[in-house]
């Protein structure tokens, strides 16, 4: 099954006197990631739990595709929805393979088909399955727990995906390679995934709509990111975007989305002499030495380049951060700054130098947006 | 060679050593299995009903401080002198170790995998079968070990029944009785290596169905 529609109506929960979701309306198309952010206390948890029926709303109705989760048995509505949680929750008594195949077990597939499932999802978070079939959780880092986590939810095909603040535990690096990963694997799985995070930013990069809750679980603001970016609704909505909306909205735009510059490139064993022509005169002083597959190793400084002789990669003097189409030029400046360069190398996804990506440029596309 | 004195002694009651040490484990084995079997459900009630939790503790707690003595001068005038008069005592003083193992070890699953396992959509039988009873294993093991090496001390005491029981209590007794300190030894020191080897029998087979337990170390 590939994606179905999901649908809030005028969903409300409360505990004694307090409201934590407040007749809360939304509709999330199909293959479409909604992610629901706002502070602690906005309800954003207990919304998403509504939906598998972990917890159960006061009044309201949510439906999945055209039916009512009240209507369905809870333990066959969560056996076909996939969950992700902050801790993850892998089962430390069974292995990677077994945590995977939790769901298709309760389901009843036989072992074959199991194993072979479990064998496909951890090709498809990248995780090696030799290596990793048959470890425990604890043997795992925190970036490949979590990657065992969304294998687990997708290995009965579900076509909604529910995900509690998925990336919340572990470091930022991780995180935004998570983040990449998830989104990569969104291109070709196309599910309908409800995102909960206190980050607006994860929230901006993940969401193709956010909502914006704020305490007592009032629904503040939903809508595609660049929208809540340049409008929002409210000045609570303001104030939680931030100040830096212009520079939020770098996370919106792609290296692929704007124009590259050419890059001059050379060999390991080149004559120094075609280095020369190539970029004796012109007002990029650097030439980037690649490998046999075209693959970067690092820049050369006309400053430093002999006359003549072969290049080697002895003579290369700094390195810059590689960026693919799909790195946000949010991440590419802060690549870039981190680094302390000028400029990231684009590659392709056989990992080939194929153009350049400078400051200037993001700069220019920072004053575009606002 | 003709045996003589202790040596030819010890050399005459091997068989009988053979018996009583038999005797001695089934009478620990019972009491042991049969405190466990009642232990269970008493520790999912006191963990599933948290008002029940500290009730239950307190009886359990309150059985374990009767000395034994009394116990089995007691029940003789109800239970005769009879296996059941044995194994009741024994399997009272179980209790007080497996509850309060049995329910640590539902305590220390943690929330996230139960989150998640509700969230995965185990039926609450499926998660208690699946999930918390194997995550609980190394603390009832730890129960385990702890109410077999205690069992089989008692065991010695309920010699003062009779020949029909005792296990290897029934030389200690014997030997007591007699003033014969070499019979003593020989219920006191295979009853105490009795002890050591199935602690350390139970230690294995806890390794053995807990492979996951120990892996922590070895992160790569």
């Amino acid at each position: 099954m590939n994606a179905v529609d999901l649908e809030f109506r005028s969903v409300t929960k409360r505990y004694g006197q307090t409201t934590v979701v407040d007749a809360l309306s939304l509709k999330v198309p199909a293959g479409k990631i909604c992610v629901l952010v706002g502070p602690s206390g906005c309800g954003k948890t207990t919304s998403l739990k509504m939906v598998n029926r972990l917890i159960e709303p006061t009044s309201g109705e949510i439906l999945i595709g055209d039916r009512d989760v009240k209507s369905q048995d809870p333990i066959e509505l969560r056996r076909g929805i996939g969950y992700v949680i902050q801790q993850v929750g892998l089962l430390p008594h069974l292995t990677v393979a077994d945590n995977i195949a939790v769901v298709p077990r309760l389901l009843g597939w036989d072992a074959a088909r199991v194993r072979q499932r479990a064998d496909e999802l951890l090709a498809l978070v990248g995780l090696d399955v030799a290596r990793y079939r048959d470890r425990y959780p604890a043997q795992l880092s925190g970036g490949e727990r979590q990657r065992i986590g969304v294998a687990r939810a997708l290995a009965a095909d579900p076509p909604l995906l529910l995900m509690d603040e998925p990336f919340g535990a572990v470091d930022p690096i991780v995180r935004e390679r998570l983040q990449n990963e998830l989104l990569r694997l969104q291109e070709r799985l196309a599910k309908t995934i409800v995102f909960v995070t206190h980050d607006i930013d994860e929230a901006i990069k993940m969401g193709d709509l956010v909502a914006v809750l704020k305490a007592g679980g009032v629904l503040a603001q939903f809508g595609p990111p660049a929208e809540i970016l340049a409008n929002p609704a409210s000045d609570f909505v303001a104030r939680f975007v931030g100040a830096d909306r212009g520079l939020k909205r770098l996370s919106l735009r792609r290296v692929g989305d704007i124009e590259w510059l050419p890059v001059a490139t050379a060999k390991p064993g080149d004559d120094a002499a075609t280095a020369w022509a190539r970029i004796g005169s012109d007002p990029f002083p650097y030439l980037l030495l690649v490998d046999e597959n075209d693959r970067p190793i690092g820049w050369l400084d006309r400053q430093r380049l002999p006359q003549n002789g072969t290049l080697t990669e002895e003579l290369v003097v700094s390195q810059s951060p590689l960026l693919t189409r799909r790195t946000t030029l949010k991440d590419a400046l802060s690549q870039m700054l981190g680094a302390d360069v000028m400029a990231g190398i684009v590659i392709d996804e056989n990992e080939r130098a194929v153009g350049l990506v400078t400051l200037e440029q993001i700069v220019a596309a920072l004053r575009e947006a606002s | 060679m003709e045996l003589t004195g202790d040596a030819a002694w010890l050399v005459d009651h091997l068989d009988e050593l053979a018996y009583r040490t038999f005797q001695h484990l089934l009478l620990a084995t019972i009491a042991v299995a049969v405190g466990l079997a009642l232990s269970f459900p008493l520790a999912i009630v006191a963990v599933r009903r948290r008002a029940t939790y500290a009730p239950i503790l307190a009886v359990s707690d309150l059985l374990y401080t009767i000395p034994s003595l009394a116990v089995f001068a007691a029940l003789v005038s109800v239970t005769g002198i009879s296996l059941l008069t044995v194994e009741i005592p024994l399997v009272m003083y179980t209790l007080v170790i497996f509850v309060r193992n049995i329910a640590a070890g539902f305590d220390s699953v943690p929330g996230d995998v139960l989150e998640a396992a509700n969230g995965l959509g185990y039926t609450s039988a499926q998660r208690l079968w699946r999930v918390e009873v194997p995550l609980a294993v190394p603390l009832i093991m730890a129960g385990l070990r702890l109410a077999a090496v205690s069992t089989i001390g008692l065991v010695t005491i309920t010699s003062i029944l009779g020949d029909g029981f005792g296990g290897l209590g029934f030389f200690i007794l014997e030997g007591y009785r007699r003033s014969f300190p070499l019979e003593l030894y020989f219920g006191a020191i295979p009853s105490i290596l009795l002890a050591f080897a199935v602690d350390a029998a139970l230690v294995r087979v806890q390794r053995a169905i807990t492979p996951w337990a120990r892996t922590q170390a070895e992160v790569a």
